[in-house]
């Protein structure tokens, strides 16, 4: 491999990049696992969902890709709302590897009807801002990617706002450290749980269109993305939303850089090396949160 | 264990052998094929069972054991020429191994649930980014298993029923395996285990012993299914054999079936997989993910309305019988 | 040394001492009490007896072996059983097979276990229920099955804690009786409990235990005189 400080500005100019997209994916589900402790296997597939509805907006109906936040999102927090209602519900006092299965089934169940309805095809959609770029230095930045780090740090400052300031983050807040405390003040712990999910598939809405300007959609595009949000919800510490948000350019830092000096995708297994030695020696994550 | 309800177990289950043993030469090819994949899963289920349903710690990443078979036996085939019969025990012997050191670092560290399921994700799918970059085994494109024509001496034949018969012999030790295991101590502290920890511990079981040796006994075992399913399949790749789909189908069927019981995998692998088999040819020309799609909607379903799959149903049903039965005295107050 | 010793042995977690220089022996063939007020440390010295715990600092002697810091299951070998406050059973598995769990530490086959468990069943009243399972009994079953697991073990020294927790009056004679059976049986016994009248009718010698420290020690009447005893009671609420 050669080595030069241009390759290594460029990884973690992208990284970064790349990093605040992941961090955005994670959130969601550093939400919903503090909130209701079920981890979402299919959260991944979901953003995918999100990702078909961006593409087929611009590419087929030709839509600037930032305004399909305004369908992505809605969509994404009812179908949110609706697989909570119909199967994640009847289940939420099971132990948890039931809970965990029935995710893993959804995400089988959503990859192969995606499967089903659009075939296997690696779709991009070519917008305006797609061959956008400029020059940071010696520095390629992709003008897409830069907007979709804004809009996401934009969409976490919201988030992060919501959850803190308003009455119904606070509930949701309420509830994810103690839900029988939150009950006795009149929280209603079911709505929560509803809401919280809702909204934690709704920021996969706001990615998915942030990301569709430079990023392919397929049936398994959310298998690594569902991953890596694991990846980044445990290093942050779980329920811990700063901790995502940190976690995320951590790990799109180390995915960037480490493809600069390892060869193919050895980087993710840097990644997935990390995440073990987390989860072995410091599960409550760098920044800690709550254990399971 | 009752010694009358032992020995009849024994008939029937010798009975089912025999049955087996002449099943497959009134067989027609296609449903051969489907009899050979029922055993084999049902084998792999079976494996994946001692830790996932005995011990209660659900691997979601046991294809890491299967990869390490194939791959293992089928690059001494390839290229050493050393034959599976002899390449699968060297798969096993490093499936072994990897199994303790995952049992290790994971039950050692107290990773429990959700948090293991999540590192045997993590370790099955950086060998799928490993197995991808290392050209010595072919990389993204796999290995395929060597074609010499009919040739029993390196686990070959040109007859499905060759096959057959060696994923019977299996799955015959491995029941007979869990069998003798849930009738003895470490059957008994496995599910120990399983239900309660630290009362285990507190009665002298060790349990990260226990753990440990479930999941080597569990790897060795997937490991060697692992060294057929390259040699009948013939084509191995880090995708079907590190990937999510083998680990996630092996541990559907043992939970369709019934986690942490004796048959329960094989039941589960004898009813989905041939529906699934049926469903990927009528529809091969037009839906390639129809048997996935059904294994999703199966899980959901499962978990949903009997998360103790078919052997839990059977027992319900069983001791809502033995209730219209009891003798006032025996019912609850 | 006698049967157990327990030597100077402090307990801290990051700040916080909830044991400290606790000292007290156990004869062979006694009971003993161990009291305190709430929050006193009575189960952080069980856990450290019964290997859940490590002292950070002090050692455990039992039987002159130095025990300190091996893992519950090694404790149990060497003869030392606890049981606890809250019960914990295996709930899918029938009484009997609860019980075979705690034989099978010193018996390995199946057949041995099954008898012993079946004769430890008879011991604490249960055999009836051999068969049913476990989530299916009562509390005082539970608590039954609950020394009956830890007695399968064949230990010589028996930790109960809290054992009449959550039991009413008729039930708690029945287990007094019980203790005392197996005590004329043999078995060592050190006891933790809130209720007085079990306290002070079973234990011969009490040791009183008050922020991790041992405050007093005696017979049941020298403790019930003890200015120091009533005043860590009564200042408190209890």
């Amino acid at each position: 491999m050669i080595f030069s400080f241009e390759l290594l500005a460029q990884a973690i100019v992208m990284g970064l990049l790349i990093g605040g997209i992941y961090a955005l994916i994670s959130v969601g589900l550093s939400m919903i696992w503090g909130v209701m402790k079920i981890i979402n296997f299919a959260h991944g597939e979901f953003l995918m969902a999100a990702m078909y509805i961006a593409f087929f907006l611009t590419a087929k109906a030709g839509w600037d890709p930032y305004l399909t936040i305004f369908v992505t999102v809605p969509a994404l927090f009812l179908i949110g709302v609706f697989i909570f209602q119909l199967t994640i519900k009847p289940i939420l006092y099971d132990p948890p590897m039931n809970q965990i299965m029935l995710t893993v089934g959804l995400s089988l169940i959503m990859q192969n009807l995606a499967l089903f309805f659009f075939k296997a095809d690696v779709l991009t959609s070519s917008t305006a801002y797609t061959k956008m770029n400029f020059y940071l230095g010696e520095v390629v930045v992709r003008t897409s990617q830069l907007i979709a780090f804004i809009g996401a740090a934009i969409t976490a400052i919201m988030l992060y706002w919501f959850l803190q300031k308003t009455e119904l983050g606070r509930a949701i807040r309420a509830t994810s450290q103690n839900p029988s405390a939150a009950m006795l003040v009149g929280v209603n712990v079911r709505n929560i749980y509803l809401i919280a999910f809702g909204i934690g598939s709704a920021t996969l809405g706001v990615a998915a269109s942030l990301m569709i300007p430079f990023y392919y959609t397929s049936p398994t595009v959310g298998l690594y993305f569902g991953l890596i949000a694991y990846v980044i919800v445990v290093l942050g510490g779980l329920g811990n939303f700063i901790g995502a948000l940190v976690a995320g350019l951590i790990i799109g830092l180390t995915e960037a850089v480490g493809a600069v000096f390892l060869p193919g995708s050895f980087s993710r297994v840097i990644v997935f090396g990390l995440f073990i030695v987390v989860l072995l020696f410091r599960p409550q994550g760098i920044f800690g949160g709550k254990q399971q | 264990m009752n010694k009358l309800i032992h020995n009849k177990m024994a008939i029937l289950s010798i009975g089912l052998l025999l049955i087996c043993s002449f099943l497959p030469f009134f067989l027609p090819d296609y449903f051969l094929h489907i009899a050979i994949l029922v055993l084999l899963y049902a084998y792999l289920a079976t494996a994946w069972n001692i830790l996932g349903g005995f011990a209660g710690q659900h691997s979601l990443g046991h294809s890491l054991f299967l990869g390490i078979g194939a791959y293992t036996s089928t690059y001494l085939f390839t290229g050493l020429g050393i034959t599976p019969w002899v390449g699968m025990w060297i798969g096993a012997g490093l499936a072994g191994l990897a199994g303790w050191f995952v049992g290790y670092l994971s039950f050692r560290y107290g990773l429990k649930g959700p948090y293991f399921a999540l590192v045997t994700i993590a370790i099955a799918e950086a060998m799928v980014s490993l197995t991808n970059n290392i050209s010595l085994v072919g990389g993204a494109q796999g290995l395929d298993v060597r074609w010499e024509g009919n040739n029993p001496l390196v686990m070959q034949f040109e007859n499905k029923i060759g096959y057959y018969f060696i994923i019977l012999v299996m799955i015959a030790i491995a029941i007979a395996l869990v069998y003798w295991i849930s009738h003895h101590r470490f059957g008994y502290q496995l599910i120990a285990v399983r239900e309660n920890e630290e009362a285990a511990e507190a009665l002298g079981t060790d349990m990260l012993r226990v753990k440990i040796v479930a999941t080597v006994i569990s790897a060795i075992l997937t490991a060697l299914g692992g060294t057929f399913f390259a040699q009948y399949i013939t084509y191995i790749n880090p995708r079907n054999v590190f990937g999510e789909g083998p680990s996630i189908q092996i541990l559907l069927f043992a939970i369709v079936g019934g986690l942490g019981t004796v048959w329960g995998p094989a039941i589960g692998a004898l009813i989905l997989v041939p529906i699934s088999e049926f469903s990927r040819s009528w529809l091969s020309g037009t839906f390639a993910g129809a048997h996935l799609l059904l294994y999703g909607s199966v899980l959901v379903l499962v978990m949903l309305f009997m998360p103790k799959g078919f052997v839990g149903l059977f027992e319900k049903i069983k001791q809502k019988k033995f209730r219209k039965q009891s003798t006032p005295s025996e019912k609850e107050i | 040394m006698s049967f157990l010793t327990v030597d100077n042995i402090s307990k801290q977690f990051s700040g916080l001492t909830a044991v400290a220089d606790l000292s007290f022996e156990v004869e062979k063939g006694e009971i003993v009490g161990l009291i305190g007020p709430n929050g006193a440390g009575k189960t952080t010295v069980f856990n450290m007896l019964s290997g859940f715990l490590s002292p950070t600092k002090g050692e455990i002697f039992y039987k002159k072996k130095r025990i300190t810091g091996l893992k519950p299951h090694q404790i149990c070998e060497n003869g030392i059983t606890r049981t606890f406050q809250i019960v914990q059973p295996f709930p899918e598995l029938s009484v009997v097979e609860n019980t075979m769990i705690g034989a099978f530490a010193h018996n390995h086959k199946t057949e041995d276990a099954r008898e012993k468990a079946m004769a430890t069943l008879k011991r604490v009243q249960l055999e009836k229920k051999a068969n049913k399972p476990a989530k299916e009994l009562t509390l005082l079953e539970l608590k039954r099955l609950e020394i009956g697991k830890a007695l399968a073990t064949e230990p010589e020294l028996l930790l109960l804690d809290e054992v009449a927790a959550g039991l009413k009056d008729t039930e708690i004679e029945q287990i007094l009786n019980l203790v005392r059976q197996l005590n004329q049986d043999g078995m060592t016994l050190l006891i933790v409990e809130h209720l007085m009248k079990v306290i002070m009718n079973l234990s011969r010698r009490i040791i009183v235990i008050d922020f991790g420290k041992k405050i007093a020690e005696g017979t049941p009447v020298e403790i019930a005189n003890d200015p120091a005893v009533l005043d860590a009671y009564l200042g408190k609420e209890n």
